[in-house]
Order: C-alpha cells, then structure tokens, then sequence
C-alpha cells in the first residue's frame, strides 16, 4: 500500500519535472531562433507580417471600443476611491500605476490570449492532426523558423504596443471623467500625470509586454504541438493551453508586483 | 496555392516572395491550372491539390521524386495518361517514380511508362 504510494508519487514527479524539462528546452530552442538572423527568410518574414496584422491590427476598433469603455469606468472608480480616502494630492501617482503598470499590459494579455492564444493553439493543433507539420519536416522546413518565431516575435510587438495604445486610451478617458466628476482643467490633468510618471514605469509596461507577449504565444504553440493524434484531442489540447497560460500570465503579474514591492 | 509552391523556394534559396511566387505561377501556368493560384486548399479539387503537391516537389532540391498510389489521392481518376501528360509539361530534369498496387495495373495500361512488376 505504501509502497504503491510512493510509487505513484515518484511516477507523476518524474512526470512533471520531465513535462518541465521539456518546456525549458522548448523555450531555450526558440529563444535561440529568435537571435539568429539565419531565421529570418523571407517566407518567415511575410508569415510575421501577416501575424501582426491578424494579432494586433485586426482587433483595434473592438481594443479602442474596450479600451475607453473600461478605461474609463475603472478610472472613475479609482478616482472616486481616491477622493474618498483623501488620496488627491496621489491621484497622479496612483493613475500612473494603475494603468500603465498593472491594468494595460494585463488587460492586453488577456484579450490576445483570448482571441489569438486559442486561435494559434487550433491551429497548431489541427497541423499536427492532419499531418501537416510532418510534411513540412519532410521537405527540410524548420518548424521553428517557420511557424513558431513569427508567432511569438507578433505575440510580443503586439501586446507591447497595444499595451501602450490602451494605456493612452485609458489616461484620455481619464480625463473625461476627471472633467466631469473633479472639474479639472486638461493643463491641470496633463501635468498631474507628467509629474507622476517615472521612467520605471515605462519600463514595466515595456518589460510585461515583452513577458506576456512571449508566453501568450509560446503556450498555446506547445500545448498545439502536444495534441495527440485524433480530432477529439484538438478542444482538450486548447484548454490544457489555455489553463496554462492563464496560470502563466497570473504568475508573471505576481512576480512583477513582488519585484515592485523590493 | 501559390504560397504553398512558393515556400520551398524562399526558404531553402532564399528566394524573394514575388519572385518564387511568379515561378509557382509559372508552373500551374503550364498545365492550365492558373486559376488556382489564389485559391485555399479547401477550394481545390483532388486534382488541383495533387497537382500543387507535385509542382511543391519539383521546386525541392531531391532529384527523385516518388508519387504514391496516385488514385488513392485522386478520387475521380480513370487513367493515368493525362498526369504523365501533364508530369512531362512540369518536370525538367527530375526522375519522377509512381508505386502503385497490382489492382490499378488496368489504369495503366497503353500509357507511355514503363511498368516494372
């Protein structure tokens, strides 16, 4: 009985650290593509110039419509709150690492995780289904070059500058409802953030950006390459994926509040 | 259809996208098959689709080439002829070999090709 039970125990380890294993060498492998300029032929080219279009250019009016619907509800509950605990001589502050610090990158990542995540993660999966990756292995295509890295590089531009664009976004419509609920003058409104903002926080949107832009892509790729060789494998692997990005993207916005908090 | 032929090119010469794609033009050119360049692969026939594999191979640096049990991949196919027909309008210098089961010997018979059982 104990026996069987430590076992077990060993069994799912050597499992896991195995599964992890091959993740790190996954990720070390892309990495690798991804400063080598050899990588960058023209089919790869042309494959990441469509990504970017399809990631980031396609969704602008749905990301501009949410990123002043949001933007400007929690902006108002933030300053309200603010006011509330007679924080205004900080609203600047406190806007500035709202937004630009924890809300834009992380709303982002969620909305490219949900619309382009799981549609990478399909369409991986069905690749592998249907045997076309091994065609593509057939004529000395490198998957990696390929497939992967315009994948990931888009992952990466396109959550990076769509954090920006919906933090500007977010600080405008700021400045609607400070209009309104505080009557505060455009001059004054721009100053209050200008004072606020500090070089580090442009460097934790740039930094998350680049993070989730990197793992919203390189997930669902791994988890698609993952599926097992039936139809029916194809939604188990998208939602293996999906779990596991999600969990991804909440560890990194934990560690980057514990590195903030230092 | 054209991105399909026009991959081996740009990745294995580095061939400029126009460039490899104008020669995949080229080659659906030869057999009439023109339309199909712009064309997904879900828009295609079995046909189209056998032959964009073909013309795939023929841009690979391997100088042999061989096709598998073709009436399996084309459903509707009565005789080999026409695909010898169009194989010689494609190929320039590549040995092209076709394995095929005794049961679809009568497909090729009368054809140009020699038959090795």
């Amino acid at each position: 009985m104990i026996l069987r039970f430590v076992e077990g125990v060993g069994e799912k380890t050597i499992h896991t650290l195995s599964s992890v294993y091959e993740a790190v060498k996954f990720t070390a492998i892309c990495l690798i593509h991804m400063v080598q300029p050899l990588s960058y032929n023209p089919a790869m080219r042309m494959v990441l110039t469509k990504q970017i279009y399809f990631t980031a250019v396609g969704i602008i009016p749905l990301f501009i419509m949410m990123a002043f619907l949001f933007g400007s509800v929690i902006i108002g509950v933030v300053i309200v709150l603010a006011t509330e605990y007679n924080l205004q001589d900080r609203i600047g502050s406190i806007i500035i690492t709202f937004v630009i610090d924890e809300f834009s990158p992380f709303f982002t990542a969620l909305l490219i995780s949900l619309r382009s995540g799981t549609a990478i993660n399909t369409e991986i999966a069905v690749m592998k289904v249907n045997k076309e990756l091994n065609t593509l292995k057939e004529y000395e295509i490198d998957l990696i070059n390929y497939l992967f890295l315009p994948r990931i590089i888009s992952g990466i531009i396109s959550i990076t500058s769509l954090s920006i664009l919906f933090a500007l976004i977010m600080l405008s419509s700021g400045y609607v409802f400070t209009l309104f609920y505080m009557d505060m003058d455009l001059h004054s409104y721009k100053n209050l953030l200008i004072d606020a903002i500090e070089v580090q926080d442009l460097v934790i949107l740039l930094l998350k950006g680049v993070s989730f832009g990197f793992v919203t892509m390189l997930i669902p790729i791994y988890s698609g390459l993952k599926t097992a060789n039936s139809y029916t494998a194809i939604p188990i692997s998208v939602l293996n994926g999906m779990v596991k990005l999600f969990i991804a993207i909440f560890f990194i916005e934990v560690i980057s509040l514990l590195l903030q908090s230092l | 259809m054209l991105e399909n032929i026009a991959l081996i090119k740009e990745v294995h010469e580095l061939m400029p996208i126009s460039k490899a794609e104008a020669l995949a033009q080229e080659y659906l050119a030869k057999i009439a098959l023109e339309d199909i360049g712009l064309l997904r692969l879900v828009q295609c026939t079995p046909t189209d689709i056998f032959y964009v594999m073909l013309i795939r191979a023929l841009m690979s640096k391997e100088m042999n080439i061989i096709i598998l049990t073709p009436f399996y991949l084309i459903h509707d196919l009565k005789s080999i002829q026409t695909i010898l027909e169009n194989m010689q309008l494609l190929n320039n210098n590549k040995e092209i070999t076709i394995f095929d089961i005794i049961t679809n010997e009568i497909h090729y018979e009368g054809c140009l090709c020699n038959t090795v059982k």
